[in-house]
């Protein structure tokens, strides 16, 4: 039998729990009121271009092409550009998103956007991550709901819960600062303003270790997409050879992708110079980014003719 | 297992609720204490707990065979066996590579080619502290100090007790043996005391350790490049890193174990708060310091005989102890020097007192003594933390040179003013706390509760904002 001061013990515990949460939940408000956020390292609050991105979702619906991924997507494929050639197109791309922001995203978003086709850009590091750069760049950017409550208790990470509970602390006596950010464009494309290249420098040899919560919440996002009939096409955003050779297991990553559809891999199919079409070894340029762009949009007209509004 | 990780968050509670649920059973209670102590070392790696367990074994039946045999001859025999046994281990797990190197490069210096090689050895995490405790109890047991065991699953919990298992403090079995063989009570009150010194260990873990660690192994990864004032705010950083790392340990693990209603000997007092460097070793690591005064010290001649020499030595195996490299052997070495002139001077025990006891602040003198106890303690971390002996002599010259008297370079000086804050603050509260057994110990004891306990929401919350969001292992895990 467990005694009386055991008892009185959890019951002390529980009491100061609430008194902790309260406290806790106070003293992160007044450090983030006060202090500088590079004083804060396990919080963020600073909003971004993904702000206005989701923003500008809530105003959109039925559009032709749907853009899915992380800054390879955002910065990948300019809306602009799809606009020109008559594709309306969504970019709800984000920083480091992994397929766990994007599952998110697609509950939230998928059936107001209503794509005829969701371009669900892939790559290697985002397979890799634990998904907090992106769940903090969600929980500061959108409005909160039981779908980040999950994420942030499945991911255990004390800046995803300090995140969370600032944010919710912050939005009952704040309204959130609106940033202008010239960068960002209509559709939800992130332009590099200046021109920009790459330096060439080496990249490490990356083994990619594939993590499993992620690929579980691509598989669901794919289940998602069936089941609400609406057609989906895996992309790699092209990096630069440097980046793209150092991945040491690229090949089973790509074999991986194949078998989950119709896989487009455009590291594969042009030949981009790293200097002249990046801006770092990861991004394309402007420079980049249209031929990239033309090239996917010759591939979409001849595969895709129902597209257009 | 780690005491900063979700899993032993998870651990500790399910421990804590079956083990008072055994209560009325000893023998059960003792039981689960052993099979959940080999859990929390199993989760690191498995293999290994044969290890704990063979020294286990081997220690159970020859100290009861040194109790029954009446022929010396026949006790010291089996005493050398266990000896052989444990030091055996951590000679093959630690040192082997160590003296197969040196080994190579001594014949090699004199001309000839030996090609001793060495192996890729995993060295089991706590291997130090275990075979010490282990090796204490058959010692004793062989000096008549303490009656052999003959139940088998007390001294297995002893061995392998998981709140100290893996880094100390190093028990006696004179002290914690017996409280296995009677029923332990809870108390609430040495419970909530336990809870206040692990938060107090997470403290001094999470935020200053893990933070420290950041600048000292910035500013040591890249020494050549920085100036001399740059060098020594590194190697202040490393003096709070590894306080801040082993003395949280020894509070958790201090701590966790009044859960279970055991009391373990103190590991730290306030060290830095010392005079002179032999107080500073009276207040640092005691566990260990006393195991080796005990069974190494005394036995050489004490201060009676050769008493340079034997200081000298158990420095030298002190800093041996600690890690198969040179460097640690020379730091033993520094500390030593440091030392033996007190000893001679017969200054060695002028400062046994509590520092500026009765008084809020320090006399000049005092403050004066402890900067300059404390600034020749970190010189000597510089070999503790060093790759090398010869990155650790470039490294003191280095922060000697004219720019000792700059400001460090401003890469670094604008990234650590939240940790120079927090450092402030836990030296305060350190200082404030230093007559107790742990800061915290009886900081606002006498206050309204909501003003304790937002004291701990403070500690708690400068927990959640400060911590690295890796977790990260204990240095000590490595000796």
């Amino acid at each position: 039998m467990m005694s009386i001061q055991i008892i009185n013990l959890i019951k002390r515990i529980l009491i100061f729990s609430v008194f902790l949460i309260i406290g806790y939940t106070l003293l992160l408000f007044l450090f983030g009121s006060v202090l500088k956020p590079k004083h804060l390292p396990n919080l963020v609050y600073k909003v971004g271009h993904n702000y206005l991105r989701l923003q500008e979702v809530r105003q959109t619906s039925n559009v032709d092409l749907l853009f899915l991924g992380s800054s390879h997507a955002y910065r990948g494929f300019d809306t602009r550009i799809f606009s020109a050639s008559n594709y309306k197109a969504f970019n709800l791309g984000s920083s480091s998103q992994t397929p766990i922001q994007t599952l998110i995203l697609i509950d939230r978003y998928l059936k107001k956007l209503n794509p005829k086709l969701v371009v669900f850009e892939v790559n290697p590091m985002v397979f890799a991550s634990d998904g907090v750069e992106s769940g903090l760049d969600l929980i500061v950017n959108d409005n909160n709901d039981l779908h980040s409550l999950k994420m942030v208790f499945n991911q255990k990470n004390i800046k995803l819960h300090n995140t969370y509970l600032y944010t919710l602390v912050n939005g009952i006596f704040n309204d959130t600062v609106y940033v202008k950010n010239k960068a960002y464009k209509k559709g939800g494309y992130v332009a590099k303003l200046k021109p920009a290249y790459f330096n060439g420098e080496e990249q490490d040899k990356t083994l990619i270790t594939f993590n499993e919560n992620q690929i579980k919440s691509f598989e669901t996002i794919l289940r998602r997409l069936n089941k609400n009939c609406i057609n989906y096409i895996l992309v790699q955003a092209p990096v630069t050879s440097l980046k793209y050779n150092s991945y040491s297991n690229i090949k089973a990553f790509n074999s991986l992708m194949a078998s989950y559809g119709d896989y487009y891999n455009y590291n594969e199919v042009l030949n981009l110079n790293d200097t002249i079409d990046f801006y770092d070894s990861h991004h394309l340029n402007q420079t980049g980014v249209n031929i990239f762009n033309k090239a996917f949009i010759n591939f979409l007209d001849n595969n895709f003719q129902d597209l257009k509004e | 297992m780690l005491f900063n990780s979700i899993d032993f968050t998870i651990f500790l509670p399910i421990v804590f609720l079956i083990y008072w649920l055994l209560n009325s059973h000893l023998r059960a209670q003792n039981l689960f204490v052993a099979i959940s102590s080999y859990v929390f070392y199993g989760w690191w790696d498995y293999r290994f707990l044969f290890l704990i367990f063979f020294s286990t074994v081997v220690d159970f039946f020859i100290a009861k065979n040194i109790q029954k045999s009446r022929d010396p001859k026949v006790r010291k025999l089996l005493l050398i066996c266990s000896l052989f046994t444990n030091l055996g281990l951590l000679g093959v797990f630690k040192y082997y590579n160590f003296f197969v190197e040196n080994f190579n490069q001594a014949f090699t210096f004199l001309g000839y080619h030996v090609n001793g090689s060495s192996l890729n050895i995993v060295l089991p995490v706590g291997i130090s502290f275990y075979t010490f405790q282990t090796l204490s109890y058959t010692i004793d047991v062989y000096r008549s100090k303490l009656q052999p065991t003959h139940n088998f699953v007390s001294f297995a919990a002893f061995v392998s007790f998981f709140p100290q298992l893996v880094a100390g403090p190093i028990e006696r079995a004179t002290n914690l043996l017996p409280q296995f063989y009677k029923s332990r009570k809870f108390e609430y009150t040495n419970a909530v005391d336990g809870l206040r010194q692990i938060l107090w260990g997470l403290f001094k873990k999470m935020v200053i350790a893990d933070n420290c660690a950041l600048y000292a192994d910035m500013i040591f990864n890249n020494s050549e490049s920085y100036s001399g004032s740059t060098l020594a705010l590194g190697a202040v950083f490393f003096a709070f890193q590894i306080y801040g790392d082993f003395s949280g340990y020894s509070d958790i693990a201090i701590g966790t174990s009044r859960l279970f209603g055991f009391n373990l000997m103190q590991n730290f007092a306030f060290p830095y708060f010392s005079r002179d460097v032999a107080e500073f070793w009276r207040r640092w690591h005691i566990s260990l310091s006393t195991w080796f005064r005990d069974y190494l010290y005394i036995p050489l001649g004490g201060s009676r005989s050769h008493k340079v020499r034997n200081v000298f030595v158990i420095f030298l195996v002190s800093g041996f102890w600690h890690g198969a490299n040179w460097t640690f052997i020379i730091w033993g070495a520094i500390n030593a020097l440091y030392f033996i002139p007190l000893l001679l001077a017969k200054r060695n025990r002028v400062n046994t007192s509590i520092v500026a006891e009765n008084k809020r602040l320090p006399s000049p003198k005092e403050l004066f003594n402890i900067i300059t106890t404390f600034s020749l303690v970190t010189i000597a971390w510089v070999f503790f933390r060093a790759e090398s002996v010869s990155h650790a002599l470039i490294f003191i010259r280095d922060m000697f040179s004219l720019d000792l008297l700059s400001l460090p370079v401003y890469s670094i000086r604008k990234l650590i003013y939240p940790i120079v804050v927090l450092l402030a603050f836990f030296v305060v509260v350190e200082w404030f706390g230093r007559k107790d057994k742990y800061a915290i110990e009886n900081l606002l004891k006498n206050k309204f509760t909501p003003i304790r306990w937002a004291f701990y929401t403070l500690i708690i919350f400068l927990i959640g904002m400060y911590m690295q969001t890796e977790e990260t292992p204990f240095i000590y895990f490595q000796f």
